[in-house]
């Protein structure tokens, strides 16, 4: 047996349950979910009636339960299934959840919480305050060690092809760190600037905000942090951009300059290998260049962003064609990875397809790039194709003066590859569209273009990628005249580098594992469009990454198995999850960036304009953490001791244990659920445990204030019972703790504020207790006021203050409204219902109201009807501390007599 | 002291910066280059937290990698984390007693935030004091005493015999004491009680009969506790037996006390609210009475039908100047009785004149039942009793201010008025002056703190439970009984109780048998004996607290306090005032 007891839960039911259980000499397997034991008593000020600090009562106990010798304390761990085995005993599986810090280094220092990025509501603080999702759960924690809230990876994230860690940068620049924003983003590849303004941004797409009021605007996030570096730093860097591992003395050849081979050289090189990167072009950025055009990516960026790369080291060698790569790699190279894209367009197969004045689009941006534009002043011009090229094709036509462009599509607007905004952009500049219309001839004159002949489409059955093939109408044709034609109905790679050293897969693709982006050629790897076919730059950029990692496995014999993700992401988040745990949205109008569309635009300047800085910072401002970390890597960085783990992973592990000791505890009544005394919406009106917060020596302001506006509250008001002896609320029970604990504060407050008038609107005062109700009158002799009967609702008024309404029923019996600076809510005490799925195989009795039965509860408190399990605190119903105390001595006597009977039945068995 | 006394020592010194808690305000560094040139530290550092994890290790590793033989931790409060570094000497097979913490965080670096200069200094006086007493520490071993694996429960009611039955099932023999002929107590003269209908009766033959089913309870009647002697673990108990015609003294070595006494009930003075008026009977008296309605199926009084019922609550309770405690079950049991009422004939009018219902918890179903079935609460401003007469035709006039409905007096005539009467602590002078119990202002026994030790008393070894402690529901009561099991198996179940070794001893040689330290020992622990040279002292060491009233009596220095021996003060006094070695 692997422990006698296993007890779930380290409140105070559950710790005094633990000590007393290891003192009699049991080994106790104690489980708690959070990352410190202590449960809720630890969070409160001091406690009635003999108004002990907490601290100084849970601490103690705290630190006996972890330094117990027969206690094993699992933290940040929880049960997820326990079976009754065939010999009475149970099996308990436990999952350690990933801290993703390593506690045997984590010294607790908290410089991860001060260099993290990211705040949400501090649970330890009751919400009042906010914490980091790098936290140590609150300054007396035991053991003392940080955590990282990791709910999962964050939509944007994990939309991102090329794993850039989008809600990072954005949890940076809304920090202000956009240097540190940069340098995320330049960690995945150089190509920074280019991705702010060219990036199809799949992230914000899957932005949690897109279902609210509109995403977050991360691409011009990205371009604002970009932007702000090259400002500062010049386009290009004085020195390495990064920083370089040492020299490992292997040396890598790239072939072509993309995306894709632009961000395997990076990450290359920054491991030590010298790499060198042939360029067929006179000028290196193969697509991001030569395809699209300046006025969405200007070519002073896309140099800005090369310049990164050529900073340490890397080395482009430009009009440098690769016919033989056998030779490439002989001439001293230990790996060759080809990223050659797709180069060849595709041809119309018409008739005049060569004619003068046809041409396809790659050939003509290329032109354009490269100062060799034609001039299409007055002229009219037909671009053949529904793809993003054909955008381009047809805005660059627009730029260089054409009076006229038409861009015909063989099907409709909806099956249209091209990006949505790329179409409305075009159409907006004045490009014109016919759909279902498809070439037949280019109609020429001695040569030159003067028209197209189309045939009319109509819309048949799907084909096999769900859309509807177009169908020929006969006998519809039609001609358009024109001066050129642009075909950008496709494109391939150019096969002609590699089909004599490895296989030709489809459409001309180099073959390759897609996992490993091996070729048959062991040294031989792909990356990007050359291997996929044309995609965009973010798979371009995940697949340059995903070679530079294989390359250096395989030039390193590692195994090339085993690895699945770019970096350490978790599970994505839902949406649903992270829109279900806000209490409330602030509507953002969403901030996005102006784009100069102008009818017939005649220049090339950058359409878009950058954010503001403070638009930068209101727009990173609106992220909703999804995952809660960001991944920004600044605790990464800041830890003294190197202990975080970001590819820490849950554990789970089976023990056998002998009885169970449940000390789950219990919920509070979540406030909201009473409306009509305004939680949640008035902003002075709090809750008992807020309250406690306030007044605890490690509280949140250092002071007793009220929430709303900071002011000090003169005039304090208590309703008890919320959630309590209230059908409407289904609960009709009497939650024990308010009436003594509303009391315990109003002379904590009284003390912190003499000058303040404590009221407490109460039903009965149950003080029923050792020197309770001793305790009631004394507060009654401080000052505090009682009123009876029960608040029927609070409003707001302007100033933040607040107007009970309650009937004086031991008064005048009117209908009084009284105003107060702040209203306590004294919430009671709800069932913990995460017990019901403790069991595996068996159900746990609970009581009608979903608290642990004690079916023989008169002789046998503790005792629940399941043998071997035992229930200690306030897991069977509402228990102040010194009940809870007194009811965990209970459960563990009737632990030890269980276990006691176990063992004689087991020495009678041996025996017989 | 002189060089040549000095023990070469192998002293291992961690000063730490609490994260900035200490580094902040003393210059760490200078602290441990100045103790290093300390012929006698092996091994000094400075670390972030002394505490971490981490910083545990490094200090196992370093203990066995340099032979150390004594271990000073600078850093906070030795009430924080002497277990802490106790546990790592102990993993490093380093006697736990030849480490010293010095606190250099609230008795410094927080003390003198506005003197870093100072703070310095004053850290490396007080890690000198603690190397010098550090090199002249004894190894110790806990002082082992043998325990007795049995408890005496004085008091048969139902926590007494729940609490037997509970030592019994975890192996530890008991003997029961109960003062009356009969065991069960109050609750064996109760029908169904609050919240689930249990008959005490019933309940406590069912106890009884689990009791006889364990052979290792002993039940004593007509019997009470007169004498305790001996030292922890291992008691002698004195128990007088009584007949009719003789009496017997006989003794139990036992291990524990569970003292379950339990408590009386309030008896009202004639003339109180009416009491001694034919029909105004209390809680207890009423109950008695509906318990024997049940089988007759009407409630009758003198033989007259009762057709209403007024119940005054917090009767000798909640009084200032009075009893001003609350007894905590009375309310519950009222609603609880009127529900009875309402099953035996739901016509009966009954009125609660109360002051809160405090039917606290799951009680608080029960008291929606009962208004619910017809009764009707009221409650009356504290400082305005109700007041009773009789009237002409012996019903009796119950007049009360409802501070609900109207500031005006009402009067309800009713057959039967209830006084609620709590509970009052028992007379038991004798056994509280015997155990030298501790009681609270209300007479209650008083445990030493509610929530740290809820079941435990100053007087080592007794324990009390159930309401005896205070006024409390016999479920609560129970429960309090069985936490009391836990805490005697705490002390008995391993057959040994380990103490801390820092006690006195005698230096027999010097001591000349004064008798002085006899008399100043407040826990009974020093005793003399003759030996061939004569009267000497003896400590005992199970007894002694290690408080060191005895040392500075002696006028030989005869006594000294293991772990703070005189020199080792003196040493650490000496080393207190060694200054900084000038650079």
């Amino acid at each position: 047996m692997d422990y006698d007891v296993l007890v779930i839960g380290s409140g105070i039911g559950g710790m005094e349950s633990s000590i007393k259980l290891g003192d009699m000499g049991y080994k106790v397997l104690l489980v708690e979910k959070e990352a410190s034991v202590g449960g809720r008593m630890i969070l409160l000020s001091k406690v009635f009636p003999t108004l002990d600090c907490a601290s100084c009562i849970s601490g103690p106990k705290m630190s006996s339960t972890i330094n117990h010798p027969n206690i094993t304390t699992k933290t940040y761990s929880e049960v997820t299934g326990i079976k009754r085995r065939p010999d009475g005993r149970f099996t308990a599986t436990v999952k350690e959840k990933s801290t993703f810090v390593d506690w045997a280094a984590c010294t607790g220092c908290s410089d991860c919480q001060t260099a993290c990025t990211v705040a949400v509501p501090d649970e330890f603080n009751a919400d009042l305050a906010a914490r980091r999702a790098a936290y140590i759960a609150f300054p007396q924690a035991v053991p003392k060690k940080a955590v990282l809230d990791r709910e999962g990876t964050s939509p944007c994230i994990g939309a991102c092809p090329a794993g850039i860690k989008a809600h990072g940068y954005v949890s940076l620049v809304r920090s202000g760190k956009d240097e540190e924003a940069f340098q995320l983003v330049l960690d995945a590849t150089p190509l920074v600037g280019t991705l702010g303004r060219a990036c199809y941004a799949p992230c914000e797409s899957e932005c949690t905000r897109t279902k609210l009021e509109g995403p977050v605007p991360i691409r011009l996030i990205k371009r604002f942090a970009a932007d702000q570096h090259y400002a500062a730093n010049g386009a290009t860097p004085s020195g390495p951009a990064v920083e370089v591992a040492e020299p490992n003395g292997k040396k890598v050849a790239v072939v072509g300059s993309g995306p894709a081979g632009l961000t395997a050289a990076w990450q290359l090189a920054r491991q030590g290998y010298q790499v060198k990167i042939f360029e067929k072009r006179s000028q290196p950025g193969g697509f991001l260049r030569h395809a699209i055009p300046s006025y969405r990516l200007p070519h002073e960026v896309v140099d800005a962003d090369i310049a990164n790369l050529t900073s340490i080291g890397v080395e482009i060698e430009c009009d440098a064609k690769i016919d033989d790569i056998a030779a490439l790699k002989d001439s001293g190279y230990d790996a060759v990875v080809v990223a050659t894209g797709t180069q060849n367009a595709t041809p119309m197969n018409v008739p005049n397809e060569d004619a003068a004045g046809s041409v396809n689009g790659l050939d003509f941006l290329a032109d354009v790039a490269n100062d060799n534009a034609p001039d299409l002043t007055g002229k009219r011009v037909v671009v053949v194709g529904g793809g993003n090229v054909a955008m381009d094709a047809a805005r660059v036509s627009l730029r260089l003066g054409a009076a006229d462009v038409k861009v015909v599509y063989r099907r409709t607007r909806a099956e249209m590859p091209a990006h949505h905004v790329e179409a409305d952009d075009a159409e907006a500049e004045g490009a014109q569209f016919e759909f279902l219309v498809t070439p037949l001839e280019v109609l020429a004159t001695d040569g030159q273009v003067t028209g197209v002949r189309l045939q009319k489409m109509q819309l048949g059955a799907p084909d096999a990628s769900g859309r509807r093939s177009p169908e020929p109408i006969q006998g519809s044709e039609t001609s358009v005249a024109c001066d050129m034609v642009i075909s950008t109905i496709g494109m391939s790679p150019d096969a002609t580098l590699y089909e004599n050293v490895v296989t030709v897969g489809r459409g001309k693709r180099i073959a390759v594992d897609p996992h490993t982006l091996q070729t048959e050629v062991p040294y031989l790897f792909a990356a990007g469009d050359v291997a996929t076919g044309a995609t965009d730059i973010t798979r371009a950029i995940g697949a340059g990454r995903r070679a530079a990692h294989m390359v250096d496995r395989w030039v390193n014999d590692q195994p090339m198995t085993g690895f699945t993700a770019l970096d350490d992401r978790i599970d994505t988040i839902g949406h649903d999850t992270v829109l279900s745990r806000q209490t409330a949205f602030g509507h953002r109008n969403p901030i996005k960036g102006a784009v100069d569309l102008t009818q017939l635009p005649r220049d090339f300047h950058e359409i878009e304009s950058p954010l503001t800085e403070e638009q930068a910072r209101a727009g990173a401002g609106s992220c909703l953490d999804c995952g809660v970390c960001s991944e920004c890597q600044e605790c990464v960085h800041a830890c003294p001791a190197d202990a975080i783990r970001m590819d820490k992973r849950d554990v789970e592990n089976d023990f056998e244990v002998g009885a169970v000791v449940v000390s789950t505890g219990y919920k509070l009544f979540a406030a909201d659920n009473k409306p009509e005394y305004g939680w949640g919406r008035y902003a002075n009106v709090i809750t008992g445990m807020q309250m406690d917060r306030l007044l605890a020596p490690t509280r949140p302001f250092n002071t007793v204030l009220r929430p709303g506006d900071g002011k000090v509250p003169e005039r304090i008001a208590y309703i008890s019972c919320t959630g309590s002896r209230d059908a409407q609320v289904g609960n009709p029970l009497c939650s024990k703790v308010c009436c003594m604990y509303s009391i315990k504060q109003n002379q904590l407050i009284m003390g912190a504020l003499p000058l303040a008038d404590v009221t407490m609107h109460y039903m009965d005062m149950r003080a029923a207790g050792k020197r309770y109700d001793e305790f009631y009158e004394q507060a009654k002799d401080m000052g505090a006021q009682y009123i009876r009967g029960r608040v029927s609702k609070v409003t707001e008024k302007e100033n933040g203050d607040l107007v009970l309404r309650y009937e004086d029923t031991e008064g005048t019996g009117e209908i009084v409204e009284a105003e107060y600076d702040l209203v306590v809510l004294a919430v009671g005490i709800q069932p913990n219902r995460d017990v019901e799925r403790l069991f595996t195989d068996e159900e746990l009795g609970l009581d009608e109201y979903f608290y642990v039965a004690e079916p023989s509860e008169d002789l046998d408190p503790g005792v629940t009807d399941v043998p071997g399990v035992f229930v200690a605190g306030t897991a069977s119903g509402a228990k102040d501390i010194v009940d809870t105390i007194v009811h965990a001595g209970a459960a563990v006597a009737q632990v030890a007599a269980h276990l006691e009977k176990a063992e004689q039945a087991t020495k009678a068995e041996v025996l017989a | 002291m002189s060089e040549t006394e000095s023990p070469q020592r192998r002293i291992g010194v961690y000063i730490c910066h609490c994260g900035g808690n200490i580094s902040d305000y003393v210059d760490v560094e200078r602290v441990r280059e100045a103790i290093s040139a300390d012929p006698d530290v092996v091994v000094g550092k400075t670390t972030l937290f002394a505490c971490a994890d981490g910083t545990q290790h490094e200090m196992i590793d370093d203990i066995h990698a340099e032979g150390l033989d004594g271990l000073v931790v600078a850093s906070c409060s030795p009430k924080l984390h002497t277990t802490t570094f106790r546990g790592v000497s102990t993993r490093a097979d380093l006697n736990p007693y030849a480490y010293t913490q010095v606190n250099i965080r609230e008795q410094d670096s927080w003390a003198h935030t506005d003197d870093h200069e100072g703070a310095t200094q004053k850290a490396i006086a007080l890690v000198q004091a603690g190397i010098a007493k550090t090199r002249l520490s004894l190894p110790l071993e806990p002082l082992r005493v043998e325990t007795v694996p049995a408890t005496m429960v004085v008091g048969g009611g139902i926590t007494g015999l729940r609490t037997a039955i509970g030592l019994a099932d975890i192996g530890i023999a008991v003997t029961i004491v109960e003062r009356e002929a009969e065991v069960g107590g109050w609750v064996g003269r109760l029908g169904p009680m609050f919240p689930h209908n249990a008959s005490g009766r019933d309940q406590i033959s069912q106890l009884m009969a689990e009791i006889a089913r364990r052979p290792t309870i002993t039940v004593l009647t007509n019997a009470e506790l007169v004498g305790k002697t001996g030292s922890f673990g291992n008691y002698t108990a004195k128990v007088k037996l009584r007949t009719e015609t003789t009496e017997e003294l006989r003794q139990f070595q036992v291990g524990t006390f569970v003292i379950a006494t339990g408590a009386d009930v309030y008896s009202p003075e004639v003339g109180e609210l009416g009491y001694g008026i034919d029909g105004v009977v209390t809680i207890h008296e009423f109950g008695a009475l509906v318990d024997a309605a049940q089988g007759s199926g009407s409630l009758t009084w003198q033989g007259r039908k009762v057709r209403s019922v007024a119940y005054v609550y917090c009767v000798g309770n909640r009084q200032v100047g009075g009893n001003e405690y609350c007894s905590k079950f009375c309310c519950a049991a009222t609603v609880h009785a009127s529900i009875k009422v309402a099953d035996l004939d739901p016509s009966i009018r009954q009125f609660h004149l109360h002051r809160d219902v405090r039917a606290y918890g799951k009680y608080e179903l029960m008291y929606t039942e009962s208004r619910e079935r017809g009764s009707v609460y009221m409650r009356y401003p504290d400082d305005a009793l109700p007041s009773i007469e009789q009237m002409p035709d012996k019903r009796l006039a119950v007049t009360v201010t409802d501070a609900l409905t109207s500031q005006d007096e009402i009067t309800l005539p009713v057959d039967l008025v209830v006084l609620v009467t709590g509970m009052v602590p028992r007379d038991n002078d004798d056994l509280t002056t015997l155990l030298k119990l501790p009681t609270g202002d209300d007479g209650f026994y008083n445990e030493i703190h509610p929530k740290l030790r809820p079941v435990e008393t100053v007087v080592d070894g007794v324990l009390i439970a159930g309401a005896c402690q205070g006024p409390k529901p016999a479920t609560e009561a129970v429960s309090g009984g069985l936490a009391a099991v836990t805490q005697s198996a705490g002390i008995l179940k391993k057959g040994f109780a380990e103490l801390d070794p820092l006690v006195a001893t005698v230096t027999e040689s010097l001591c000349t048998g004064c008798g002085d330290c006899l008399t100043t020992c407040p826990y009974d622990a020093i005793s003399s004996y003759v030996c061939d040279e004569g009267q000497k002292a003896s400590i005992a060491a199970a007894s002694c607290k290690g408080c060191g009233g005895c040392v500075p009596v002696c006028p030989e220095d005869a006594i000294d306090l293991l772990g703070y021996t005189s020199a080792q003060m003196m040493a650490a006094i000496d080393g207190l005032s060694v200054k900084e070695p000038v650079a």
